[in-house]
């Protein structure tokens, strides 16, 4: 178990260097010169004496590999740089705004479970029944409504129409729920059919069987067994969703006015802000990793039948 | 099994109080967005795409410039028709040969912790800015400074390497010559890296700030001009514009003003509802097309003037912007200093007469071809536009298809704005759009920038037979001391840049604001940059 773990640990070390290379790489090839867009963002006509002096302030007029270099060595001392477009050092930009991006995507996190768990599971127990009917009609609409137009129909009726929640902004919980809904809403989608699909199948393992003719009562055999082991796909996926959820706070955070991190993020995408744009795919890779690795820990833990695999490996 | 329960207990508690925590944490500190307007009803709420950042006055991006002008003011003032007023300084005397200004400062001036201000302040200020002078270097005069000194306490003179006549209109510019007071200055002086304090002269004083959510700015009970009727303007960061404009529709927030700040077709439906007054400014720049003379198809003025003929202007201008754009004549706005009265060529729609300059240029129709051709070569051009901007986009498609009636192929190619000034930059195009930078920068602005290399115009205008002549009497332009003069020289220089056709005028942007019916006095500033905010009030019922 502790060399599996630490196994997984170590992993991180060739994707970190991997994304940080193709994030360089990317940039390097696009045709924008960062230094340009600075000055294009800032309305100052770029002149060769400005742009030059810029440059050699990014440390782009050194060779590519030696920029890669520099720049890992500098990460692994966590100093991610200065943005170039504030002046200020990137981490702590970040982790200025990243409490609200967490607090985001943990109560659309906290709404999708607890939506979908029960939703997914009588939609699965009670196959065809309204309820199913119901969880595949959100299914559908989850799945095929972009978060932004989803977004701008919450404010237009439960914020100018009915005055219930504020349009924008962040403060109060009331600021809060229609964007942890915007973003939920298709990870609900996702679970729901997922459980519910899962569900099906486990009701026809041997076990379910067993346990009927044990005499156990049916309340019982759908909690402690079925739900139990059924849940555990949704697991994986809300693990393997953390960083796509990250992503997804993007859209949402702009249409709330959302004071986070993706907001930030789209900006210096925009200004070629790269300092923040590798802080930013450091973050989304380590999101990725970390996750599936407490995914799988969480796994063990529910069902005794992987870390088994584990051991025997 | 009994062991794992309890595990999966410990987990999903600690993650609850996790969260818990994570949401107390979130909600302490609670700005209520929506506040009612009874609570602070003296207060001016607008909406702006992006946080006002440091309030620094030497710096550029990420601040904004009407954040800036709320705090920070110059020595002189744009005012309509480019008339240039005193400011902070009462009066100046320009020297014979045009290298010496002698500025005599405003006595009853203080900046808002008290302080005087003073010519020794003012020469600190200078001293800041030509301590970065590369990094602004693109305002004519910084670069042409030779020194500048400190005559006595209300007076100050600067004396340039060159004589430079638009050196009083860039002095009304929002940054980078606008004054910190001195307790905002950092230890070594040089502001590039930050100020200590957003300290100015100007009517207001930024009282909160929190990036990405909101900026409040209280009223200068001192300041030496007219006191501001409203006591305080909330800035609200909103970057969605149809968020924007349901907060509007919301009532949080009193006024939307800008470029592009808010989309015609919004603007239109609010109108509509005459629920909400509106203003459109007069024409803040000209959006143009530039076409790139170095290109075999485009080398040919006869080719260009075709272009120029072969779409109907007024159509598309109104059609695209609802007539929130007006149909432009010129290069640049009539409203600017010396560019009333430029006599061009008058060019209206009339596709026949495209067709026969292409004939007469030897692009000929092939039968049964849609596509002219000559010598073998198709009359195929590029177009790029940036694709953030939906009126230049659909305005690429409209002339794609007029084009194509008189039998010009026009590719359309969508770039993000970075990528469309890279490309205008190295001539990697055949026609780009561009408009002008406006009031106070323009007309020289715009003439330096044709004139110098490496910006996409000096390029654009290879095939000009007169081009040479004509970079000549730019770079003279700037220097001259006499007013008859210089008017002689803009006017021939703009008249034949654009009656040689690689610079077509399509429309005349301005910037569009809609606010609550309570809203009085709004006013656009002359100056594109400044903020809006001079006068205005709010009546109480």
């Amino acid at each position: 178990m502790g060399t599996y773990i630490l196994k997984r640990i170590m992993s991180i070390i060739p994707v970190f260097l991997l994304a940080t290379f193709l994030t360089s790489g990317m940039i390097h090839l696009s045709p924008v010169d960062p230094a340009e867009a600075y000055l294009t963002a800032a309305h100052i006509q770029p002149t060769d004496e400005i742009l030059t002096q810029k440059r050699h302030e990014f440390g782009l007029d050194e060779p590519f590999l030696i920029q890669y270099v520099n720049s890992i060595i500098k990460i692994c001392q966590l100093d991610f740089g200065i943005s170039y477009v504030s002046n200020k050092p990137v981490w702590d930009e970040v982790t200025y705004r990243m409490p609200a991006t967490i607090q985001l995507a943990l109560g659309s996190i906290l709404i999708a479970v607890f939506v979908s768990v029960p939703l997914g599971f009588l939609a699965g127990v009670k196959k065809n029944s309204l309820i199913d009917h119901f969880s595949r009609f959100l299914s559908f609409l989850g799945a095929s409504i972009p978060s932004f137009w989803l977004g701008y129909i919450f404010i237009f009726f439960f914020s100018v129409k009915l005055d219930l929640f504020p349009v924008e902004g962040i403060g109060t919980w009331q600021h809060l729920v229609l964007p942890s809904i915007t973003l939920a809403l298709p990870l609900i989608a996702m679970y729901t059919r997922l459980l519910r699909a899962s569900v099906l199948e486990n009701l026809q393992e041997p076990y379910v069987l067993f346990a009927r003719t044990r005499g156990i009562k049916e309340k019982t055999i759908m909690a402690k067994h079925v739900l139990r082991i059924a849940i555990s796909p949704m697991i994986t996926g809300l693990g393997m969703n953390l960083g796509k959820l990250l992503t997804g706070t993007i859209i949402v955070e702009a249409v709330f006015s959302w004071p986070g991190f993706g907001r930030y993020f789209i900006e210096a995408i925009f200004n070629r802000d790269i300092p923040v744009i590798q802080c930013y795919v450091l973050i989304a890779a380590s999101l990725f990793i970390i996750s599936s690795l407490f995914v799988d820990l969480i796994q063990m833990c529910i069902d005794p039948r992987i870390s088994r695999k584990e051991g025997q490996q | 099994m009994v062991n794992g329960g309890t595990r999966q207990r410990k987990l999903f508690l600690t993650a609850f109080i996790l969260l818990l925590s994570t949401f107390l944490f979130g909600c302490t500190n609670a700005s209520d967005a929506s506040k009612p307007k009874g609570e602070d009803n003296n207060m001016l709420v607008i909406a702006w795409p992006r946080d006002v950042g440091e309030m620094n006055p030497h710096v550029y991006n990420p601040s904004q410039l009407f954040a800036q002008s709320m705090v920070y003011e110059p020595l002189v003032s744009y005012q309509n028709g480019g008339e240039l007023k005193p400011h902070l300084a009462e009066s100046w005397e320009i020297s014979g040969d045009g290298k010496e200004y002698t500025f005599h400062l405003r006595q009853d001036v203080k900046f808002s912790d008290g302080t005087n201000f003073n010519a020794e302040i003012v020469k600190k200020n200078f001293d800041a800015i030509l301590n970065n002078v590369e990094l602004h270097s693109w305002l004519g005069f910084i670069s042409k400074i030779d020194h500048t000194e400190v005559i006595d306490e209300n007076t100050f003179k600067l004396t340039l390497t060159e004589p430079y006549y638009p050196t009083i209109q860039e002095l009304a510019v929002v940054r980078p010559v606008r004054f910190l007071g001195e307790a905002g200055f950092p230890e070594d002086g040089d502001t590039a890296k930050g100020v200590v304090e957003p300290i100015g002269t100007g009517p207001w004083i930024l009282e909160e700030h929190k990036a990405d959510e909101y900026a409040i700015y209280k009223r200068n009970e001192n300041y030496w001009g007219e006191l501001p009727k409203v006591e305080k303007i909330k800035v609200k960061i909103i970057p969605d514009a149809e968020t924007r404009v349901l907060a509007f529709e919301k009532g949080d927030i009193d006024l939307l003003y800008g470029e592009g700040v808010i989309s015609i077709d919004a603007f239109k439906q609010l109108e509509s509802t005459d629920n909400y007054k509106t203003s459109i400014s007069e024409p803040v720049a000209t959006r143009q097309l530039v076409i790139n003379t170095k290109k075999a198809q485009l080398s040919d003025e006869r080719v260009r003037q075709a272009l120029h003929y072969g779409f109907n202007k007024e159509a598309m201008v109104n059609g695209i912007t609802s007539g929130y754009e007006e149909k432009a004549d010129h290069i640049l706005p009539a409203n600017l200093p010396y560019t009333k009265d430029i006599d061009v060529k008058s060019i209206g729609y009339d596709a026949e007469k495209a067709k026969t300059l292409l004939d007469e240029a030897g692009w000929t129709l092939p039968k049964g071809k849609t596509v002219r051709e000559k010598d073998g070569q198709l009359l195929e051009i590029e177009m790029m536009y940036n694709s953030a901007e939906s009126i230049q986009k659909v305005m690429a498609e409209t002339l794609q298809s007029e084009w194509a009636a008189i039998g010009v192929k026009l590719n359309i190619v969508g770039v993000e704005l970075t990528e469309q000034v890279q490309r205008f930059k190295d001539n990697k195009f055949d026609i780009n759009f561009f408009s002008n930078y406006g009031a106070p920068y323009d007309p020289h602005t715009f003439l330096n920038i044709v004139a110098s290399e490496g910006f996409g115009f000096n390029e654009a205008i290879s095939a000009y037979p007169n081009k040479d002549e004509l970079l000549k009497q730019m770079s003279e332009v700037p220097m001259t001391t006499d007013e008859e003069l210089r008017q002689q020289l803009y006017s021939s220089i703009l008249k034949s840049i654009q009656d040689q056709g690689a610079i077509i005028p399509i429309s005349y942007l301005k910037k569009t604001a809609i606010y609550q019916k309570d809203i009085t006095n709004f006013t656009f500033p002359a100056n594109r940059d400044e903020h809006p905010f001079t006068g205005i009030s709010i009546e109480h019922k």
